[in-house]
């Protein structure tokens, strides 16, 4: 748990960062968020003292930043930085080591980790001896992520570490993230200036302004209820759009379903169940609804899939533009795990709309 | 040809007498050239002072600085022989080996240092391990140029007394003997070139195969 009792910094008698009162959770990814020079990245870099607090205390376990050696407290928290920051100079190996290697590791140990890594990161291990310049940048950031996990340290602050990479692997790696932290857990405080990006990882937002902050809650409800002008200007004309990336599909899923071979179909007489999912060997072919057979119609229509964590916005722009109405939900390892109906998930999102103008 | 061939013994001597001369005071530029450059590295401000004053220092032409010395030092009974000579290589030397060790340390990726100071290292293991190794090809490159520049104004210090392979060209001239100034060019000249070199490969294996070009 990282606590801030009225935290500020001065650079010159003006407040970059004033008195801040939070408390991070553990386990969970806090985003910090704000147009530039708002103090995000100068309270990021007082937690690991890079910058000095001038006012005010942090404490990690209760314990003060203060009564930790400077060193050896920095060497406790990973940091991960935008400009990646990887050792030109070194192999992968090196890189990933340095922190266990200032911690005076033994070899073997250092090693079975490195390993540990590159496997958690899905990097095949015949990286380890290539020199950073051999890599593409969203592969240098996963090693920079990688580098700051080495000593697993409880806590990992991470400054823009997907600012400087196009938007397709940024958006590659936020979802590696995403999937990282479900099994790591770790205590994340994370910087970023790009909205999509804090609501998609954030488990908490906080929202920063000339040093101060503005909002500090969770992306669902600092979208419903931006607490004044300026969140609502910073979550921008797409706010209500961007609500429906946080709500899952897996929610609304109906399992009234069942699986059949393609010969089958004609001895149906009887619809037990909404829908038929229709399998050709190791293939699926198509699915028939309840409710088009018994209009009669010649009613087998394509299969639109989606993965199980697969939020609204995304299930009802692919609908639309497969002009389905329903997607099945394909998971890797449990194979189909039900349906969704794009006027479910329309109607709860209406349902929600009409509880908070109440 | 002939020349040469028959003065080998004392071309040999003279040869030493030049890069020995050249070679000590390189040593000491080198420790004072790459101490300074770290030290104004960590600010701006006193590094453009530092480095003003180092380039006011090298423009002086290298026959003035002589005399400037031997008024200077001659109080001392130090002005003339080896000693002058060697305190104006350092101050001609001084220059490459400064600015391309600061040169070398700022231009390296604050995201790098950044990052090393982030995870805990301390100033001593930062300059160790990273600035070190990475200022290689620049520092390398200050102390090719400041030797190469050493030899040349090393046989110029012939003419206070220090000795070195400035002899068979000034003797030369003196004497009207083309095949003297002849033998002192092509000596200091492959010097010059072979120390280059040397220096080039020796440069080419210290840099790490990640930052090499």
């Amino acid at each position: 748990m990282i606590e801030f009792i009225n935290l500020s910094k001065k650079f010159k008698e003006k407040y970059a960062v004033k008195n801040l009162n939070l408390t991070f959770n553990d386990g969970e990814i806090s985003v910090l968020i704000g147009p530039s020079g708002c103090g995000k990245t100068t309270t990021l870099k007082m937690i690991n003292r890079l910058i000095e607090p001038t006012e005010g205390n942090i404490k990690i376990n209760n314990k003060s930043i203060f009564d930790f050696d400077e060193i050896s407290l920095r060497r406790s928290i990973g940091y991960v930085i935008q400009e990646i920051g990887l050792f030109p100079h070194y192999t992968i190996y090196k890189n990933i080591s340095i922190v266990p290697e200032l911690l005076k590791w033994e070899k073997g140990k250092i090693d079975k980790r490195v390993n540990e890594l590159m496997d958690l990161i899905n990097l095949p291990r015949t990286y380890l001896n290539r020199c950073p310049k051999e890599l593409s940048g969203g592969e240098k950031q996963r090693i920079g992520v990688a580098r700051a996990l080495a000593s697993d340290p409880e806590i990992l602050l991470m400054d823009e570490p997907f600012g400087a990479i196009d938007p397709i692997n940024r958006k590659s790696l936020q979802d590696f993230f995403v999937e990282l932290q479900k099994a790591l857990k770790k205590t994340v405080i994370f910087v970023t200036h790009d909205i999509l990006e804090a609501i998609k990882i954030g488990d908490r937002i906080g929202i920063m302004k000339d040093g101060e902050m503005i909002q500090f809650d969770k992306p669902q409800e600092i979208l419903k209820r931006p607490k004044n002008k300026f969140v609502e200007e910073l979550l921008g004309v797409n706010r209500n759009i961007l609500r429906l990336t946080l709500n899952k599909v897996l929610d609304f899923v109906k399992k009234d379903f069942k699986i059949i071979n393609k010969d089958e179909v004609k001895e149906i007489k009887n619809f037990n169940d909404s829908l038929y999912i229709i399998k050709n060997e190791n293939n699926y072919d198509g699915f028939i609804l309840k409710k088009d057979f018994e209009k009669g119609r010649d009613c087998i229509r394509e299969i639109v899939f989606i993965n199980e964590n697969e939020n609204f916005l995304d299930t009802i722009i692919l609908l639309l533009s497969k002009g389905e109405k329903v997607a099945v939900i394909k998971c890797i390892e449990r194979g189909i795990m039900g349906y969704v109906e794009i006027n479910d998930l329309i109607r709860a999102f209406e349902k929600e709309e009409y509880e908070l103008s109440n | 040809m002939d020349y040469l061939l028959n003065n080998l013994n004392s071309i040999l001597k003279r040869t030493y007498e030049h890069l020995y001369i050249v070679s000590i005071s390189l040593i000491i530029s080198m420790i004072l050239g790459i101490i300074i450059g770290i030290l104004i590295s960590r600010d701006k401000k006193i590094a453009s002072i530092t480095l003003k004053m180092i380039s006011i220092l090298f423009t002086i032409p290298s026959l003035s600085l002589f005399g400037i010395l031997i008024s200077i030092l001659s109080p001392f009974k130090l002005g003339i022989g080896k000693f002058p000579a060697i305190i104006a290589l350092i101050i001609y030397t001084l220059l490459p080996i400064t600015r391309n060790t600061y040169t070398a340390i700022i231009s390296i990726d604050k995201g790098i240092i950044e990052s090393a100071k982030g995870m805990g290292m301390n100033w001593g293991e930062i300059i160790r391990k990273i600035i070190f190794p990475l200022s290689i090809p620049l520092l390398m490159a200050g102390i090719r140029n400041g030797f190469v520049l050493g030899i040349g104004v090393g046989s110029i210090s012939f003419l206070i007394g220090a000795g070195g392979l400035g002899y068979y060209i000034f003797e030369g001239i003196e004497r009207s003997n083309n095949n003297m100034i002849f033998t002192g060019v092509i000596t200091i000249s492959f010097l010059s070139v072979f120390i280059n070199y040397s220096l080039y490969f020796i440069e080419r294996s210290l840099t790490p195969k990640g930052v090499r070009k």
